[in-house]
């Protein structure tokens, strides 16, 4: 059988969705055995960006027209778009700011009086420009994640990741209540599992890299938050870091 | 007729660049560095967030280097907020620094630098082609990374390490399976460092002027910067002694310091603290020729050398938080918002890296300020890549560009770190 062709690329990014693959240490070897890897800088020389890709996995966000053109050309050459992280996904880390402070004076605040020349608009996820064929959330993603969507594509299909919140695996692995017992800013209840929750674990409460878990009860969220002493401003300015785009009166 | 060559995207570096050599018939004119990632706007993203959320955002810039970056704005803001840390704390950051050194040097020297060495297109060219190297390297990257994973909570952007102290304290069978790890890749270290001792097959490079963090009990951390043989620059003050600039055609920034263009990272480390002693400093006596007093050519070498340093301290490490007090947990403080300033700068794997951070009486940030490795080499590669490109004229300009980009590969740029300004 022919193997399936890969490409591997970054948009606006900290390279960590890329450096994810290369962390599969035990793996790497046999994933570059069993793939095509037709497109990958990080890794591989001379790039043919003219080819056709089954597969295309994108980290990042959207933030410059060169970002765009990118994006435009892996969704036309690749059989499969895979958002790869919560940039692609959600916008991320770098779309933090979205609402609150216009992108001109971002730009000012950093280049100063080169700022007009820059070419950059609010980072945005890859579903406000082209469809995505599945996605792999996580700020940085789950190397099992990669792993299991690697291994489905290989099987001619996509995985099926779970939709329940931080706070089921939480619970499960009977860990103090941060937002409960400890009064913290937890965004467990919100915010897509999958990570076995790996922070409130360590007594770090969730940040919420991974994005809103589907059909969240933000409006229940805020309003424990709010009883129990945050700020409203304190509540957005953390609920933004990872996903800008929350609506704030949902209600599952 | 003047033509261009131009490489785009740059490959085997973290982060998009482009290199472009103008030429006039064989003669070269000029070679342009593009950095060209998104502008990422860090320091503007800070403003306005609480001085608890700054590391938490902060370490996001970069993901091969998200743990320095991580500790160094910890350190930062520890010293703004005036927070005492632990013993605990601070051997935990110490080893989690050192597996973060082991798995970004051995990232670089195994996947990214050594298809050069085998002259081979890259890291899947390696797994058909030479399989057992490739092994090996990341053997040595896994140990690297199963210490950050231990420490950290998680592979990248850590969470463990936090402000004034360690959400858990790694348990007695961590620190085991930890020390079992390291023990089982020191015979790699070595052979990496032979390895490497293939010199770049190129001319001469001008003469770099180093510049490093002075350490002193802490392998990463001081309190001053090493310029050559001039007097130390203290940290606090840093502002004075390093002038920076936005590039035309860059999304980066050049920085000279006192005046000199200079070179920082595994190559600076080792010939302003050369390895003296123990195991490292007798297998220095025997290659050291090749980094002392070298130009980057000897960099990847010197990295190779600081692989096994790195290895053995974090067995030491490993070691004495074995011995430290049950009492000591490293429970971080309860934090109360205060203004303040504070600067902090560390030795990332690329080299010098400097944080520093306002905040308000709300403790609200007010000023972010942070200058990476990358942007401190960028005008000493500028010049490398000159004086490469004028000792190869006359080259085949396929040639002459492998050779331009295999250079800019020897300084492991890290170009997602560097894409980021300050207002001066």
């Amino acid at each position: 059988m022919k193997k399936p062709s890969l490409a591997i690329a970054g948009l606006t990014a900290c390279s960590g969705c890329q450096l994810t693959l290369f962390n599969c240490e035990d793996e790497l070897r046999e994933i570059l055995e069993r793939f095509e890897v037709a497109y990958f800088p990080m890794g591989q020389s001379d790039p043919d960006p003219k080819r056709h890709y089954d597969v295309a996995l994108v980290e990042g966000a959207v933030s410059t027209p060169g970002d765009l053109s990118a994006l435009f050309h892996f969704r036309n050459a690749s059989r499969l778009l895979i958002a790869f992280g919560t940039c692609a996904l959600h916008g991320g880390i770098a779309a933090q700011k979205n609402r609150s402070t216009p992108r001109p004076a971002l730009l000012r605040e950093v280049y100063g009086d080169r700022a007009p020349q820059l070419e950059s608009f609010p980072p945005a996820p890859f579903k406000n420009f082209v469809s995505v064929d599945a996605a792999i959330t996580g700020c940085p993603p789950e190397k099992g994640d990669l792993l299991r969507l690697l291994g489905a594509v290989l099987a001619g299909t996509l995985p099926a990741f779970p939709s329940y919140p931080v706070c089921l695996e939480c619970r499960s692995r009977e860990n103090l209540c941060l937002l409960l017992e400890r009064n913290q800013l937890c965004l467990g209840p919100v915010i897509q599992g999958g990570c076995n929750a790996r922070c409130p674990a360590t007594g770090i409460p969730c940040e919420g890299c991974r994005g809103p878990v589907e059909e969240a009860n933000v409006a229940q969220e805020l309003e424990l938050l709010l009883t129990r002493g945050f700020s409203r401003e304190e509540i957005e300015r953390r609920m933004s870091r990872f996903t800008v785009e929350w609506d704030y009166g949902q209600r599952s | 007729m003047g033509s261009v060559v131009e490489v785009n995207p740059l490959s085997r570096v973290e982060g998009h660049g482009t290199l472009r050599v103008y030429l006039e018939g064989r003669h070269v004119e000029r070679v342009e560095l593009c950095l060209t990632e998104s502008p990422r706007l860090f320091e503007a993203l800070l403003l306005g967030r609480s001085f608890a959320e700054v590391p938490d955002i902060i370490c996001r810039i970069c993901s091969l280097c998200s743990t320095v970056h991580k500790v160094t704005a910890l350190l930062a803001v520890e010293e703004a907020l005036k927070l005492p840390v632990s013993r605990t704390t601070r051997l935990t950051r110490e080893l989690i620094l050192h597996g973060g050194q082991l798995q970004s040097h051995a990232l670089h020297l195994y996947c990214l630098l050594l298809p050069d060495l085998l002259e081979v297109k890259g890291v899947a060219d390696l797994a058909r082609q030479a399989p057992e190297l490739l092994k090996a390297g990341l053997a040595l990257k896994q140990v690297g990374n199963q210490i950050q994973e231990e420490l950290g909570g998680r592979l990248i952007h850590p969470v463990n390490i936090t402000l004034g102290g360690v959400g858990r304290r790694a348990s007695r069978d961590t620190l085991y399976r930890l020390r079992d790890g390291i023990e089982s890749v020191l015979p790699i270290c070595t052979d990496t460092v032979q390895l490497f001792r293939q010199g770049f097959p190129f001319p001469p490079l001008s003469a770099p002027h180093y510049l490093a963090v002075q350490t002193g009990e802490s392998a990463f951390s001081g309190r001053a910067l090493t310029l050559e043989s001039l007097p130390g620059i203290p940290v606090a003050g840093y502002r004075e002694a390093i002038s920076e600039w936005p590039v035309e055609h860059s999304h980066a920034k050049s920085a000279r310091v006192r005046g000199l263009v200079p070179t920082v990272g595994a190559l600076a480390r080792l010939n302003l603290a050369p390895p003296a002693g123990g195991p490292v400093g007798e297998l220095f006596k025997e290659v050291g020729g090749a980094v002392t007093g070298q130009d980057l050519r000897g960099n990847a070498l010197a990295q190779a050398l600081e692989l096994y340093q790195s290895a053995l301290a974090a067995r030491d490490l490993v070691e004495e938080l074995l011995e430290y007090d049950p009492a000591d947990t490293g429970s971080p403080p309860v934090l109360t918002p205060a203004a303040g300033s504070g600067s902090a700068a560390c030795e990332a794997p690329r080299g010098v890296l400097i944080h520093g951070y306002s905040f308000d009486a709300s403790g609200l940030c007010r000023a972010a300020d942070v200058i990476t490795p990358t942007s401190l080499n960028q005008l000493a590669l500028e010049e490398n890549l000159l004086a490469l490109a004028h000792g190869m004229e006359g080259a085949e300009p396929a040639v002459l560009v492998a050779a331009l980009e295999r250079l800019v590969r020897c300084f492991d740029p890290c170009i997602s770190c560097a894409v980021h300004l300050v207002q001066l």
